[in-house]
């Protein structure tokens, strides 16, 4: 069977159309003139990369921990409050970085209302009296950014641990080893993997709150080489380091479950057994999961309604009900583009694709990493050049939807490809093997067979998208058309102003609106388990 | 439920095709790097007097490339920008036309416009220095440099010297003494800060009220939105507690920066988008400016609200303003070596 068939020859020209902005963003990297490398290296490079080195650790390492925690005891554990944290936990998701950033400021600063009860009551009068820790810090950058963020890692390791068969935790019981470190936590790996990796490139690629709170990471240095020294072409360049670490990372993965593939013949014996324990551990699992969700949801939320009610004469609720329709649709919209690109690249990179293609397929989703605005701006002189190659009027296009959608697809392919290749690879070969022995097409062997198996990971993915759509700013502010606001959008204007109360209606139906696709995401999961119960039995 | 998912993907299908017809002819399409909240009336007066709709895109960086990349197809008309560095990089990248407007010349002076009549300055903010009222005697600081004085050793806070405001404050100070006085300016104005720049202007003001420290550089606008601020009364007592300096009094004058705008070289609808240019240096429109954002107006024939002139009138630095902007780049190396 020849390698270029009738899939993978339109996977790998998709695939290329989604590659082509990062590489006119590289093309303009190396037709500036490198005469900035010097002054660069000798001053704030090194402290770039160091700052975006430190942040990510930490944001990475407490992602890890909220995540994979959380999704374990949710798993394995029964205790009061469950069924509500089960999805809860993922809220945090919905709530956008920068909004985070904005109301936590209020929430911890001199005049907020942590240190105004400090004050208090400890009859302190000033800040000379007394340490409290800038929440405008490395230190509270780490913790703001991994609240938001451990969803990645909560969701995906939680789908892997569902779907990890029951005989290997007897099995380990019987021989008496740890059940998590042995046995959940190996398995589980390609899905922590797949979710740490989204939690990183998030970070690198973050500028709403690492501006907010002046940590100097390569972002931030994009930014000011691009409009400060006027070089978008010095931008690209500092880009570029950005996209090498990337690769790094996801080489990283790639290698990381090479080695270790996870295949499962069947699906029916997959539900974990809740592990009954002592009222003493109920407690202690409770406040493990009360902690991530409460610093990620219940506190920016509290925070945002105490907005909504000092503002509510300013607030004009039919703008943000039109806003919130745009707002939703178009998400919505690109949520089911970017699956299904998605999981045709996956399937088709696993099943019918030589090594050549498979890079192509991977390279794909490196636009995560990419601040969103140098995407933007990479998509835009893409769309440009073809433009003129063949003129096909321009701005039909970008301004229009379609150019937004392309944007969107390039950014957040990442997140569904990650979905769908952490299932895809549990699928043993031989499935779709015996599918095709007896002689059903391949279209039918994915219908049938592994769409069926990779249900759960295309919901999963797909609310992620959905959720990060709602909340995208770059893209969208640079790219929509005239006179439109998302959500997104319309929080920004008045939060870049400081007009707090304007915007927090808005923020907060960003943060709500992703309640709905959430609880149904649970609630799914939750059918397919049962169903595999029933039919066990 | 298939059946609704496929209509709702048809109906947003039409609505991605329709949209593009929404750009109709006499309507002006402007790029905008400043708010919509902010522009907005300006551009209701403009239609209410003129019938022709505004149309308009913000975003605060990037519509530069965007433009460029639209090329002769693109829809917009007209470009706002808020600092003369962005303002001057469209002239540079020949997206911007040449107007002959007697409208615009004597609206606005020479030192706020481009020698070959592309872009025009719409308004003036000037970069103070606050003061706190109690801790900094009056005349303690009179000029800009003062602030590299040993003296004032953990008593100075800024926004990041990144900051276009930062930069081109720091551009205006190349341009009156040159790369190497100026970096020694900025590597002492560094030395004497008392804590990491962060925030914006207003969040300095905040940081003087509340004792971390006694000196600051805003932008004036930021003091009139403290001072009226009706929802968040507490910024209120932190404009309480400052004064403004304006500084260099006795040499070059205070520094100022522009918002400003001109006409895209493709525009379709060139002549009303000369026409809302020249409605927005119109006495009635630039009493707005400072009415509501309390900046200062570019028209000469214009005398300063009662508020603006309450904070006293200065002598403004009258270097041509694309001077700056030829500074900038230099301004962000010395903001990079000396870490601001």
């Amino acid at each position: 069977m020849s390698t270029w068939n009738i899939w993978s020859v339109p996977v790998v020209i998709i695939a290329l159309a989604i590659i082509a902005p990062v590489l006119a963003i590289f093309y303009s990297a190396f037709l500036g003139d490198t005469a900035l490398w010097p002054h660069l290296f000798s001053t704030v490079l090194p402290r770039y990369i160091l700052n975006t080195l430190i942040l990510m650790l930490g944001v990475g390492s407490l992602s890890l921990i909220f995540g994979v925690s959380t999704a374990w005891i949710i798993t394995r554990y029964n205790f009061p409050g469950k069924i509500i944290l089960e999805w809860a936990l993922v809220l945090p998701a919905a709530v956008p970085a920068y909004i985070i950033a904005y109301t936590y400021t209020d929430f911890f600063e001199y005049a907020g209302p942590v240190q105004g009860f400090m004050r208090d009551f400890f009859g302190w009068n000033n800040s000379q009296d007394y340490w409290f820790p800038n929440i405008r810090s490395m230190g509270g950058a780490v913790l703001v950014m991994s609240s938001v963020l451990y969803p990645y890692i909560y969701l995906m390791t939680r789908a892997s641990f569902l779907s990890t068969s029951t005989s290997f935790f007897q099995t380990s019981a019987i021989y008496g080893r740890n059940t998590f470190l042995y046995v959940a936590l190996p398995l589980a790996r390609p899905g922590i993997i797949a979710g740490l990796a989204l939690v990183l490139m998030e970070t690198i690629s973050d500028f709403g709150t690492v501006d907010y709170f002046a940590i100097e990471t390569l972002t931030l240095g994009v930014f000011n080489v691009w409009l400060g020294m006027n070089s978008l072409s010095g931008a690209s360049q500092i880009s570029s380091v950005l996209f090498l670490i990337v690769v790094v990372l996801l080489t990283l993965e790639y290698l990381a479950r090479r080695n270790q593939r996870f295949h499962e013949k069947s699906s029916g014996q997959n539900i974990m057994p809740e592990q009954e324990i002592s009222v003493f551990a109920k407690v202690i699992c409770l406040i493990l999961c009360l902690i991530p969700f409460t610093l990620g949801f219940l506190i920016p939320v509290i925070i945002l309604l105490n907005f909504v009610f000092s503002g509510f004469a300013v607030i004009n609720f039919n703008e943000i009900l039109d806003t919130t329709f745009a707002s939703i649709s178009l998400s919505f919209f690109a949520a089911i583009l970017v699956m299904s690109i998605s999981f045709l690249m996956v399937v088709v990179a696993n099943y019918k694709s030589n090594s050549f293609q498979k890079i192509i397929i991977f390279l794909a989703s490196c636009g995560y990493a990419f601040p969103g605005t140098i995407l933007a701006v990479g998509t835009v002189v893409f769309v440009g050049w073809l433009n003129e190659l063949i003129h096909f009027h321009i701005s039909y296009f970008v301004g229009g939807f379609m150019v937004l959608m392309f944007a969107y697809t390039i950014r957040f392919l990442a997140v569904g490809n990650g979905a769908i290749r952490s299932g895809v690879m549990r699928i043993h070969p031989n499935l779709m093997d015996a599918s095709r022995t007896m002689g059903v097409s391949f279209f039918q062997s994915l219908r049938r067979v592994i769409f069926p198996l990779v249900y759960t990971n295309i919901l999963v993915g797909g609310i992620l998208v959905f959720v990060d759509i709602l909340k995208e700013l770059p893209i969208t502010l640079l790219l929509r058309p005239f006179n439109f606001e998302t959500l997104a959008t319309y929080v920004y204007q008045y939060a870049s102003d400081e007009m707090l109360e304007e915007s927090s209606f808005a923020a907060l139906i960003i943060v709500i609106a992703g309640l709905g696709p959430v609880i149904f995401l649970s609630s799914t999961i939750k059918n397919i388990s049962k169903k595999k119960q029933s039919n066990k039995t | 439920m298939r059946k609704y998912l496929l209509i709702l993907l048809a109906s947003l299908s039409i609505d991605i095709i329709v949209i593009n017809l929404a750009y109709a002819n006499e309507e002006v399409n402007v790029y905008s790097y400043r708010q919509p909240i902010l522009i907005n009336p300006f551009f209701e007066e403009f239609t209410n007097s003129t019938g022709i709709k505004i149309n308009v895109l913000h975003a605060k960086k990037g519509l530069l490339e965007r433009l460029l990349a639209e090329g002769a197809d693109t829809p917009a008309d007209l470009v706002l920008t808020v600092d003369i560095s962005r303002l001057t990089q469209f002239a540079k990248e020949d997206v911007l036309m040449s107007i002959n407007s007697s409208v615009l010349i004597n609206n606005i002076p020479f030192y706020l416009r481009d020698n070959n009549n592309r872009w025009f300055a719409l308004s003036k903010r000037a970069r103070i220095v606050a003061i706190s009222k109690d801790r900094v005697p009056d005349g303690a600081i009179i000029n800009i440099e003062d602030l590299a004085n040993p003296r004032w050793k953990g008593k100075i806070c800024t926004r990041p010297g990144s900051h276009e405001y930062n930069r081109s404050l720091l551009a205006s100070i190349i341009a009156a003494h040159g790369e190497k006085i100026a970096e020694d300016w900025a590597k002492g104005l560094v030395a004497n800060l008392a804590r990491k720049p962060e925030g914006n202007d207003r969040a300095q003001a905040k940081a003087i009220y509340e004792g971390v420290c006694d000196i600051a550089l805003m932008n004036t606008y930021y003091f009139g939105k403290m001072k009226f601020n009706e929802k968040n009364t507490e910024q209120k007592d932190w404009a309480q507690s400052i004064n403004l300096v304006f500084t260099n009094q006795n040499d070059r004058g205070n520094h100022i920066n522009v918002t400003g705008g001109g006409v895209v070289k493709y525009s379709k609808n060139k002549k009303n988008a000369i026409a809302l240019l020249e409605f927005l240096t119109k006495p009635k429109v630039q009493e707005l400016y400072s009415s509501m954002n309390y900046e200062y107006p570019v028209n000469p024939t214009m005398s300063l609200s009662a508020e603006l002139k309450s904070w006293g009138e200065f002598k403004e630095d009258k270097l041509p303003i694309e001077k700056l902007a030829e500074f900038t780049p230099t301004a962000q190396k010395i903001i990079d070596r000396v870490g601001w």
